[in-house]
């Protein structure tokens, strides 16, 4: 029952580490790793079973990218959205099924519960459409786009990337952490008076854990589709 | 140095998780890429290229068949027009032998008929040389024998005819 500010930090090299985002987000990165891995076993012409689920997911995350960004750049970026659109599904789902607290602090919850997290995602987005806008239209041409459709854009067209990064990492935190605090809630509420509200709460936890499920797999989907529409405004010429 | 902003009240920027998530991302990502993002990728391209081959090939022996079927029906024709003509040239040789052969016998017939009249015809001159032949040998003899005996008229005309008689019995013979 760990509230958010109660989280276990530690200082290294001058910088502040999370304690309960490194393991969360450690469980995370070897789930998916796993994930993949047991799948990808055995590759054959003509699919198997953990293939076809493999093959289904680059499908997948392959034609989100080829619906928003035009031609052949698509294939630089089947990798990237691939990794990401599985590791931000499992991060949203792991708080769902795990959540460990020690001594009131959280260790184990969805890593995308954490803003820090969502923000380094988004941040790395933003950072592959300025260097793919400069790798593909070149500095003169990438930085003329922000003075469109006129020269007094340019504020306008700064902060919008500014805003862009933020609510890309922001809405996936949202969602993912009022989903596991309301959860956290509903636990509470659950245990506050005994045998009746266990019942009475039983059910609404259920749901919301069902709801939950899907929020996390649509914003997997959302963060990688906006994704790449914004890699895909930066490579053409406004 | 930025430790201290927060988004969320209580919870601190931690820039390492940052760093930390970034490097882990960029590991998970290499090692997706040995272990499965290379292989099933070159394996989709792979069976992508198999399908357009064997489209590509399935048409052809398609077509191939198709040229086959084609050449059969024409081969079908020909044997039909040949087994028609084989059979009316053997009927017209055979009608042709046919006439030949009748015209063959006939002319046959023709020749033994001919040659059995001219046998007819020489055996009657040779009877007939033979008939003479024997008369003038007869004469001889008879005038031979009247200059021998002197004969007289009646003995003469006694001889005459019993030669003349001798004759008609001989021509008759």
């Amino acid at each position: 029952m760990g509230d958010p500010s109660s989280v276990p930090t530690f200082e290294f090299l001058g910088l502040t580490f999370n304690a309960t985002n490194i393991i969360s987000g450690l469980v995370a990165f070897i789930l998916v790793f796993l994930l993949v891995f047991a799948l990808s076993r055995k590759i054959t012409m003509k699919p198997s079973k953990g293939q076809n689920v493999l093959e289904w997911i680059i499908d997948f995350t392959n034609g989100i990218l080829k619906g928003q960004i035009p031609g052949h750049e698509v294939s630089a970026f089947g990798l990237y959205g691939f990794t990401l659109f599985l590791f931000l599904f499992v991060s949203n789902e792991l708080g769902l099924f795990i959540q460990i607290a020690v001594g009131g602090k959280d260790y184990v919850r969805s890593p995308t519960s954490d803003p820090i997290v969502t923000l380094t995602f988004s941040l790395a987005t933003a950072l592959i459409a300025q260097y793919m806008g400069v790798h593909k239209l070149g500095y003169k041409q990438h930085f003329k786009n922000y003075l469109s459709p006129f020269v007094f854009w340019l504020p306008i067209s700064i902060f919008e990337e500014f805003t862009n990064f933020l609510t890309l990492g922001l809405r996936i935190f949202g969602v993912i952490y009022s989903g596991e605090m309301l959860l956290k809630i509903i636990g509470e509420m659950a245990f506050s008076h005994g045998i009746a509200t266990i019942i009475v709460s039983a059910p609404i936890a259920m749901a919301w854990q069902g709801f939950s499920l899907f929020l996390g797999a649509i914003q997997a989907y959302v963060f990688l589709t906006l994704s790449s529409v914004y890699i895909a405004k930066k490579l053409e010429i406004e | 140095m930025l430790a201290h902003l927060t988004i969320v009240p209580g919870v601190g920027l931690a820039l390492g998780d940052m760093l930390f998530f970034a490097i882990c991302f960029i590991i998970l990502m290499w090692a997706i890429k040995l272990v499965a993002w290379k292989p099933v990728t070159k394996m989709m391209q792979d069976r992508a290229d198999k399908i357009a081959n064997d489209i590509d090939s399935a048409e052809q022996s398609r077509a191939e068949a198709a040229k086959l079927a084609e050449q059969r029906q024409e081969a079908l024709a020909n044997s039909h027009k040949e087994a028609t003509s084989i059979v009316s040239d053997a009927k017209k040789q055979g009608q042709e032998q046919r006439a030949s052969l009748v015209a063959a016998a006939q002319s046959d017939v023709q020749v033994l008929k001919s040659n059995a009249q001219k046998d007819i015809e020489q055996e009657r001159q040779d009877a007939l040389a033979n008939a003479k032949n024997d008369v003038a040998d007869l004469s001889i003899e008879i005038a031979s024998k009247i200059i021998q005996k002197e004969l007289k008229a009646d003995d003469q005309k006694a001889l005459i005819d019993s030669y003349i008689e001798g004759l008609g019995k001989h021509n008759e013979s």
